[in-house]
């Protein structure tokens, strides 16, 4: 029992910490595009693209800075290049998606080849590793200062975006413009806001951000590329995203708690005898059943969304009738037929809870 | 009328052609990127994949014995797509199918013909309830069915991988493997040294009766309805809930087929690195395919080809790395989804042809009555 209790220590906040940093920046480019109303699974796609851009920059210009530099980059046209089919040629979001994932796995492998020779993995001794940045004073802080200080330029950078991700969203011209395109593009274009051009900006931005998360994984966790290195996490980002109802600070919550899952499943790994591969198994299994989760919470909030309006209408309708039922016995007619105002109203009332 | 469905025939066979022409193309830039030749190594791909060089060292067989997979699991896809759902868990549920083909191969016993129908229909109905399930979350509940069905095709491969690491494995001394399969179980093949064999059969009948289904059966129709038209189908008192979940069972049931064909006649057991892609591949094979069964039948043989011509002709002979042939797949997939790209340059080409035909036409009509008094 107290080999399993050491699972639990300052160590595992740090690797959950840098572990749910890709996560996070995936799920932030995530929630940017679900918010403009663009269904990006390609994520998984540019991630991988930073991955390997990063480190191949980082080799040839012997700049690690650069090499996130050109990852980001290449994020930004990856992403530029999925708006223009998307746009220009109104390729269905989820084949384009597709295809981009599985042509960037293959082309890497390819390239990882006919450049280096090597199938599985890639590294070099003269690439360096992000450098961990210590913050003056916070670092001398006790537990503080080793949670939140000696991280490398990445991860903090995946908190600031974070925060600028809410500030542009909800309280600049530009995110309104974004969040009327996601929720009512005819209304948006009526209005004059050019809604290509925000899902442009939407899918270019996402691009930087995933790929920002794929350069963290090749050289800033650790100094090498492999085969699919990405490994499913733009598709958890994906996951964290819908999870944090596309709310920018939530993907920085929901981003930490597939972090942690995994961080724990590794630290798990060392302590128990459990097989590896049914430890590999629980992130999975959590983002499964997170994704059961979020069904569930838009389910019922539907249905208090729906009783409430049925409710609001049928006190209405309740009130209309008790004016109508005045009216009525106020003519003389007094043969005019009391069923005949009950009639339509509950076909409206159906329609209503069946349709709303 | 007729004229548009001509048009639209010919758009529907031009355009996918036109996207193989132009990935083959892009396969050639990336063979420059490689510094090989471009022509001869393209022409070696084909012949490595297609070329038969005699009856017992054909590449022909082995292309449709790759081919079979993806055909099953191509299919699989179909009926999902068919009806609505975009799923993309074949990979999954063909593992699942594999592994209780497997399983059942070593640890019952049953007489010839019998075992390899109880296996079959045993991973049939394991490969429908791991697809049953993301059919039941998005109908039930609204689960997103691409989310859903990725992350259960990684449970799916690290399930197989703990599988033939630990419960099943048969030797631990050497890479992890199952016990091979009883004799009674395998499926037996056309030609001995060659794995092409009662499988292919097998698929293509299935391709079949997935047309006949989806195109000629009442539940078939209704199927298709609440796919293409949903609110059109509920109006029509179809149930589109029950359809949904039930085309997914099917094509679930469909790719678990393809996983127990691929145990039973090629491999004989599982082992680790036993998922290799083909359920994407199917995925892709059936975008590719137009999500019809004699697209999928096609394209999967060339899909098969590409994949073994890449491995055998490129990456043996000449040193280039066997993705190509995955590349020039995505590339192909992201062509044909451009369809309009090429509608748009074939409609030019029209309007170029028959800006040329009609003077002739005209001039044609203007001489006549002069050609009368001649």
């Amino acid at each position: 029992m107290d080999g399993f209790m050491s699972v639990f220590s300052i160590s595992l906040v740090q690797s959950g910490l840098r572990l749910a940093t890709p996560i996070i920046l995936a799920a932030l480019g995530g929630a940017i595009c679900n918010r403009a109303g663009v269904l990006n699974f390609a994520l998984e796609g540019m991630m991988l693209l930073g991955a390997f851009l990063g480190i191949l920059a980082a080799y040839f210009f012997g700049n690690t800075y650069l090499g996130v530099l050109v990852a980001m980059l290449a994020g930004a046209a990856l992403g530029a290049f999925f708006a223009f089919l998307y746009l220009r040629y109104n390729v269905d979001l989820i084949i384009l998606a597709i295809a981009i994932n599985m042509l960037i796995l293959e082309l890497t492998v390819y390239f990882m080849r006919i450049l280096f020779g090597q199938v599985g993995t890639w590294t070099d001794p003269s690439i360096q590793k992000l450098p961990d940045i210590n913050i003056p004073v916070i670092k001398n802080i006790p537990v503080v200062g080793e949670i939140f200080s000696g991280h490398n330029l990445i991860v903090y950078l995946s908190w600031i975006a974070v925060v600028v991700a809410y500030i542009v969203l909800f309280h600049t011209k530009f995110g309104r413009h974004l969040r009327a395109v996601g929720e009512n593009q005819a209304a948006a274009e009526t209005v004059g806001i050019n809604s290509r051009r925000v899902k442009l900006f939407a899918l270019v931005i996402s691009g930087v951000l995933a790929a920002l998360g794929g350069a963290f994984l090749s050289v800033g966790h650790l100094t090498m590329f492999t085969r699919n290195m990405s490994n499913g996490r733009g598709w958890i980002g994906i996951t964290a995203a819908l999870f944090a109802m596309n709310h920018p600070i939530g993907t920085l919550f929901t981003g930490l708690f597939f972090g942690f899952a995994d961080a724990f499943a590794i630290r798990l790994q060392n302590v128990t005898d459990l097989p590896p591969n049914l430890i590999q198994i629980l992130p999975h299994f959590a983002t499964l059943l997170v994704l059961v989760l979020i069904a569930l919470r838009e389910k019922i909030a539907r249905a208090v969304v729906r009783s409430r309006s049925v409710a609001r209408i049928r006190a209405g309708l309740a009130g209309r009738k008790a004016v109508a039922r005045e009216f009525v016995s106020g003519l003389p007619l007094d043969s005019m037929p009391g069923s005949r105002d009950d009639g339509p109203e509950p076909a409206v009332e159906e329609d209503l809870a069946s349709g709303g | 009328m007729l004229k548009e469905r001509r048009k639209q025939l010919v758009n529907s066979l031009l355009v996918p052609f036109l996207a193989i022409l132009t990935g083959l193309l892009f396969a050639g830039i990336l063979i420059l990127f490689a510094k090989k030749p471009p022509f001869t190594a393209l022409a070696e791909l084909f012949i490595s994949s297609f070329g038969c060089q005699s009856f017992t060292n054909c590449a022909l067989f082995t292309t449709l014995e790759r081919a079979t997979p993806l055909i099953l699991t191509g299919l699989g896809a179909v009926v999902a797509f068919r009806s609505g759902m975009f799923s993309i868990g074949q990979e999954g549920q063909f593992l699942f199918g594999s592994v209780t083909a497997a399983y059942l191969g070593y640890a019952i016993h049953l007489p010839y013909v019998i075992h390899p129908i109880v296996i079959i229909l045993a991973s049939m109905v394991v490969g429908g309830i791991y697809g049953w399930i993301p059919g039941v979350l998005k109908v039930r509940l609204g689960v997103n069915e691409i989310i859903s069905t990725i992350v259960m095709n990684t449970i799916a491969i690290l399930t197989l991988e703990y599988l033939v690491n630990f419960p099943m494995n048969a030797d631990p001394r050497t890479t992890a493997h199952s016990p091979l399969i009883d004799a009674t179980a395998q499926l037996p093949a056309f030609l001995a040294g060659s794995k092409w064999g009662i499988g292919f059969v097998i698929a293509v009948l299935m391709a079949i009766g997935v047309y006949v289904f989806l195109w000629h059966s009442t539940s078939g129709y209704e199927q298709r309805m609440s796919g293409q038209a949903p609110f059109f189908a509920k109006f029509g008192g179809i149930k589109n809930e029950r359809n949904a979940i039930r085309s997914m069972f099917i094509s679930g049931a469909i790719c678990g087929l393809a996983g127990a064909i691929e145990v039973l006649g090629v491999h004989r057991r599982i082992m680790t690195g036993f998922s290799t892609g083909l359920g994407f591949d199917g995925l892709s094979v059936a975008i590719l395919g137009q999500s019809h069964p004699l697209g999928v039948f096609i394209v999967a043989i060339l899909f098969a080809g590409l994949r073994l011509g890449a491995q055998l002709g490129l990456q043996l002979s000449f040193g280039i790395p066997r993705e190509l042939g995955g590349s020039v797949i995505a590339f192909m997939i992201l062509f044909v989804a451009a369809g309009k790209f090429y509608t748009d340059i074939i409609e030019r080409v029209r309007k170029f042809i028959d800006k040329r035909r009609k003077p002739e036409i005209a001039g044609i009509e203007t001489s006549k009555p002069g050609g009368g008094n001649v």
